[in-house]
């Protein structure tokens, strides 16, 4: 995209026109990376043109979670660990919809985890957003699948000495047809890469760095929010992927972008078809039977 | 034992009879070749014979940065880098790179070949105000032939542009650079195939060609060359339609994060006595949005209202 039309559609983006503005201001604590998160979704959303009334957020328990509460959408605040499986339900029953599930990395690879590695085999028509903030943050900031190692939360005080996840790594190797991370710092990168994960025909799995800065950034002495923002930029190391099967435990590493992509068949798709054809099939059983001989 | 008259007699002799080597420098920015044509040119003039030294700075050269590079041939050559006021043909690939080495050129016989290709580089943009001027190099090509006793300015990258291929400028430049030199013209044309890549190398000879062609019938006062004197504008700032930034502060969204405060770049951001915040030094304010975007909490919203629009606006309010 040309820079004039990037100029362009940030002065005609606002925001406030896809926010429920009696829930505002929203219950983040200062500096919470996830605001910016919510931005560059919704940004995203309107590059699209997507009709909000199209538009279907599910989203499940904690600080990411919340998220929903504010999009002036059709949205869904549901159980721990199992927006990708109320979305699975809805993606299929509603084919037209545009289902997006906002999730965190504890909802997402913790509780959840089954529901996101068999969401990526079927390759259903799904936008997912895992907020990885490396902590449950509105539970108190205990230890997350995506801590980093030596990272203090209050469940590891001396240190998490636990190898964490690499969620992209994940989702790709059970064979997301879209895979990608950003940081909140860059928030047009982050927005055209939510939108390229939109776009996709199949499942699409996109992890946003953000920063926790009242929970991760006190216990870990990070300094204020500005710094922790501003530390995204020196840790990011953008890098094409080498094989995402073996990486999944590759500490230190944060490639961002487009990080693995495939053209597999979306499962909804193949179903629907598969259910026409069983459909027929029961209709005239006689065909059936000699299609089956 | 010789006098010191006669040491003097015999060095005199020397720097008479022993030729100098030729000088040429080539300037120009990352990415256009410079590298490129140097090779060729010293790859020729060891096939004729002669000596040859070639030594080049290519600092921050892929981001863009200033390259050059120093041929020098002769019977012999000592030093690898031309002294300045030394260069027997300057060769610029980009107009102010060009204008920057000219005190180089030797003052009374210097020749100065210059691509009037302008490559803005980021420390001219220094001031980010809207509309702000840049400070690119504000000389003209007239200016400069005022000042320099045999140069031409010529639109080498349009030219080359023409033939389908904008990176064969380098070697339009360097046909012009032939004309200073008497090589063969076939031993020109077997270096430049020697050097370009192989796809291109029908391109390259057309461009050699023309840059060839050019400096002739500059040289012969053409009509044809003269009217081929390239447009010179100045570069612009980008942002031609001036505008007033405007920022719209929701102040009960803002939990006085201090992330605008701390990333805006002009720092024109502050907390108020309330810890929210508001726009310290308006005039300093360049609409970058940064402080909209990493606002998690949506309290600032920049406008850019077009100075045209308001005058506009104002004048409809008046009838
Ligand atoms: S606890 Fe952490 S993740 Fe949750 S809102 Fe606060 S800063 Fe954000
Ligand atoms: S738009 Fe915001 S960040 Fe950019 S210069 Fe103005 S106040 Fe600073
Ligand atoms: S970034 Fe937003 S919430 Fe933070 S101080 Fe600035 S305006 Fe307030």
């Amino acid at each position: 995209m040309s820079a004039t039309t990037m100029l362009d559609s940030a002065a005609e983006f606002d925001v406030r026109d896809y926010l429920r503005a009696e829930m505002m201001p929203h219950f983040l604590c200062p500096g919470c990376g996830h605001g910016i998160a919510l931005r560059a979704l919704l940004w995203a959303v309107h590059e699209l043109a997507i009709d909000k009334d199209r538009l279907a957020v599910v989203s499940g328990i904690g600080c990411a979670g919340r998220l929903s509460a504010y999009i002036d959408a059709s949205t869904f605040h549901v159980t721990h660990g199992r927006p990708i499986a109320y979305a699975t339900g809805l993606a299929l029953a509603r084919p037209d919809l545009h289902v997006i599930v906002i999730t965190g990395d504890g909802d997402c690879l913790a509780i959840g985890g089954n529901h996101l590695i068999h969401a990526c085999r079927r390759n259903l028509k799904l936008t997912c957003l895992m907020l990885n903030n490396e902590v449950y943050g509105m539970t108190g900031g205990q230890v997350s699948p995506t801590t980093s190692e030596t990272r203090v939360t209050s469940t590891t005080p001396l240190g998490n000495s636990e190898p964490h996840f690499n969620a992209c790594a994940l989702a790709a190797a059970a064979g997301a047809g879209f895979v990608g991370r950003e940081v909140t710092h860059h928030v047009p990168k982050l927005k055209e890469l939510i939108k390229a994960g939109l776009a996709h025909p199949g499942f699409a799995f996109v992890e946003v760095m953000t920063d926790c800065t009242e929970i991760f950034g006190r216990k870990n002495e990070m300094g204020s929010s500005a710094e922790m923002v501003l530390r995204q930029k020196s840790e990011l190391r953008p890098s094409a992927y080498r094989d995402t099967v073996d990486m999944p435990f590759a500490a230190k590493d944060l490639p961002t972008g487009i990080l693995a992509r495939n053209d597999r068949p979306e499962y909804g798709e193949a179903y629907r078809r598969a259910a026409v054809a069983i459909k027929s099939a029961a209709d005239n059983p006689a065909a059936g039977r000699k299609s089956r001989q | 034992m010789r006098d010191a008259t006669d040491d003097a007699a015999v060095r005199a002799v020397d720097s008479a009879t022993v030729r100098q080597p030729t000088n040429v420098l080539i300037v120009g920015v990352g990415g256009q070749g410079v590298i490129m044509i140097s090779k060729a040119l010293a790859w020729l003039a060891q096939s004729q014979g002669f000596e040859v030294k070639q030594s080049e700075v290519h600092g921050m050269a892929k981001r863009g940065g200033a390259v050059f590079s120093h041929v020098r041939f002769g019977p012999e050559v000592w030093s690898p880098t031309i002294p300045k006021g030394e260069v027997d043909i300057l060769v610029a690939l980009e107009w102010a790179e060009g204008l920057r080495w000219l005190p180089y050129l030797k003052p009374d016989t210097g020749i100065f070949i210059c691509d009037t290709k302008r490559i803005v580089p980021p420390f001219a943009c220094l001031n980010r105000h809207p509309g702000a001027p840049l400070r690119y190099s504000r000389e003209t090509p007239a200016e400069v032939r005022a000042h320099v006793l045999e140069a031409y300015a010529i639109d080498a990258t349009r030219m080359a542009e023409e033939l389908g291929n904008d990176r064969a400028a380098n070697v339009v430049l360097l046909g012009a650079v032939s004309t200073a030199m008497d090589f063969p013209v076939a031993d020109w044309e077997r270096a430049v195939t020697e050097f370009v890549p192989k796809k291109t190398i029908a391109v390259n000879l057309k461009a050699f060609g023309l840059g060839r062609g050019w400096i002739d019938d500059a040289r012969r006062g053409t009509p044809a060359a003269l009217e081929a004197e390239p447009v010179f504008a100045t570069p612009r700032a980008p942002a031609d339609t001036p505008y007033n930034v405007r920022l719209e502060i929701t102040p009960g969204w803002c939990k006085s994060c201090d992330i605008c405060v701390k990333l805006c770049p002009e720092r024109c951001l502050q907390l108020n006595s309330e810890r929210i915040v508001e726009l310290a030094i308006p005039e300093a304010c360049t609409g970058c949005r940064l402080c909209e975007w990493l606002c998690p909490d949506f309290a600032i919203r920049v406008h850019l209202d077009s100075v045209q629009d308001m005058v506009a606006a104002q004048a409809g309010a008046r009838q």
